[in-house]
């Protein structure tokens, strides 16, 4: 396969991954796992270890042990085993904020519905606290975009998630909108969110146009088809949302409507 | 810019503002209208250029420019494809796909099978389906689909689900013209079959573009 990087087989990252000397071994092999989705029954295990390696942030060397813990927490999302939902859950409640985005992306890929009052409650006090900005660095206090993401991904569609996630459709960041609105449109299907979601396509920014295209994708929304094709970015972008639109919601043969996104997909090549 | 840019359509004007273009912005408004001057076969060896430019809006625009151009454009591609640029290479890859003249051929199968960028191989993917074939002799056209074939079949393992949508699309290219009973036609569907198998691939989106490609297959 190209483009893996370098070519080390299950084995050897499992191997890479036990042994706790060299951390950057153990960072690639993490990654690894996660990229190959690995099936074996040692994996699960040893990357539970990797996530427990995290220390407490401000221990000056402590950075490089969380950077293991980030990728393993990543890697069992992609994996999907549910045996990690419990020690993702502890993560979310980590002082390193980089932790508790990959544990909230992953407990979304997890369809872990264990995780809805944990990510509400990190939310509940809104764009001005939770979404404010950090004094020491770009980021936002609350890793808003993925927590957001993971309510939308979940599918938990309780009036109280709803009148959490509300609020962010203002935020001052874009991408912050954008991952609000996708995930109400998830969770209601009203097209208004939708409507919000087609305006970012045309935000002067390309990486705000490049966000709303993968999260029209993410929720499967057809009339978004005409909008994404329009939509000022590279093909590689348009091809992942094209594919999102026919692959949510969808059985196991292709009707007319899809093969009008599939000619779209067809014409990006 | 220089007065060439206002209303004059001849290829000299615009050759020499495209050539005083300073900025990204500039190159990028004067590649486009290269494409629409008198003479637009003057302009290849300058969009030719373009692609080694590191400036994708106007790579882009060039890309669209040659390929209109069509066979006209192959020679000085293929003339100046230049194996240490990356980007240029890419970028003459896919002007080659859109093309589809049978002198590109040695190009696309390299770049299918050894490219390192999944958007080079999915256009490479894409134009060994669409190679104009009508020209040449029965032998000359029996033995070019063979070879890609040939390049779609290993294209299928590709690790990159956009690559093995593109082997689909190109699968189905190559076998639409062809009489349902031709050996090259049962080589291609056995091909689309194997990436309909949901045991095999495990892509949906990659399986329901087979699943197409065979009823029109089965439609012709």
């Amino acid at each position: 396969m190209a483009g893996d990087g370098a070519p080390i087989s299950e084995a050897e990252a499992l191997e890479q991954l036990r042994q706790t000397d060299d951390q950057s071994r153990q960072y690639y092999a993490a990654w690894w796992l996660g990229r190959m989705r690995s099936r074996h029954p040692e994996a699960v295990p040893l990357l539970l270890a990797a996530l427990r390696q995290r220390q407490p942030r401000d221990v000056g060397a402590g950075v490089e042990h969380n950077a293991v813990a980030r990728n393993a927490a990543r890697a069992l999302g992609k994996i999907a085993d549910g045996r990690a939902v419990s020690e993702l859950l502890v993560v979310l409640d980590d002082a390193d904020d980089g932790l508790r985005e990959a544990a909230a992306r992953s407990l979304g890929e997890l369809r872990a519905t264990a995780a809805v009052p944990l990510l509400t409650r990190r939310l509940a006090s809104g764009p001005e606290v939770a979404g404010a900005h950090r004094s020491d660095s770009p980021r936002l206090q609350e890793p808003c975009e993925a927590m957001l993401e993971a309510l939308g991904t979940i599918g938990v569609a309780e009036a109280e998630v709803l009148a959490v996630i509300k609020p962010f459709t203002s935020h001052g960041r874009p991408l912050v909108r954008s991952a609000a609105c996708r995930a109400l449109l998830q969770l209601t299907g009203e097209t208004a969110w939708a409507d919000e979601l087609l305006q970012l396509l045309q935000h002067p920014q390309l990486q705000v146009r490049r966000a709303a295209l993968m999260d029209l994708g993410a929720v499967g929304w057809r009339p978004a088809l005409v909008p994404i094709q329009r939509t000022l970015a590279e093909n590689s972008l348009k091809l992942i949302a094209l594919r999102g639109l026919v692959e949510n919601g969808n059985g196991d043969e292709a009707d007319s409507d899809d093969e009008a996104v599939l000619m779209a997909m067809d014409a990006l090549l | 810019m220089t007065a060439a840019s206002g209303d004059s359509r001849l290829a000299a004007d615009r050759i020499r503002a495209f050539e005083q273009a300073g900025s990204a912005e500039e190159l990028v408004a004067a590649t486009r209208r290269l494409i629409a001057c008198d003479d637009p076969l003057a302009t290849v060896p300058h969009l030719v250029q373009v692609l080694g430019f590191n400036n994708p809006g106007a790579a882009v625009a060039a890309v669209d420019g040659l390929i209109a151009l069509g066979p006209a454009a192959v020679g000085p591609l293929l003339a100046n494809l230049d194996a240490h640029n990356y980007g240029a290479r890419a970028w003459a890859v896919r002007a080659l796909a859109g093309i589809g003249d049978p002198r590109g051929l040695d190009v696309l199968e390299d770049a299918l099978a050894t490219d390192v960028g999944p958007s080079v191989r999915r256009a490479a993917a894409r134009g060994l389906g669409a190679l104009r074939l009508e020209a040449l002799t029965e032998e000359e056209r029996r033995q070019m689909r063979e070879r890609c074939l040939g390049a779609l079949e290993s294209g299928r393992g590709d690790g990159e689900w956009v690559v093995r949508y593109a082997v689909a699309v190109g699968l189905e290219g190559l076998a639409l013209p062809l009489p349902p009973a031709h050996p090259h036609s049962h080589r291609a569907e056995a091909c689309l079959q194997q990436l309909q198998d949901p045991e095999r691939e495990d892509t949906l989106v990659v399986r329901l573009r087979a699943g197409v490609a065979l009823k029109r297959l089965n439609a012709r």
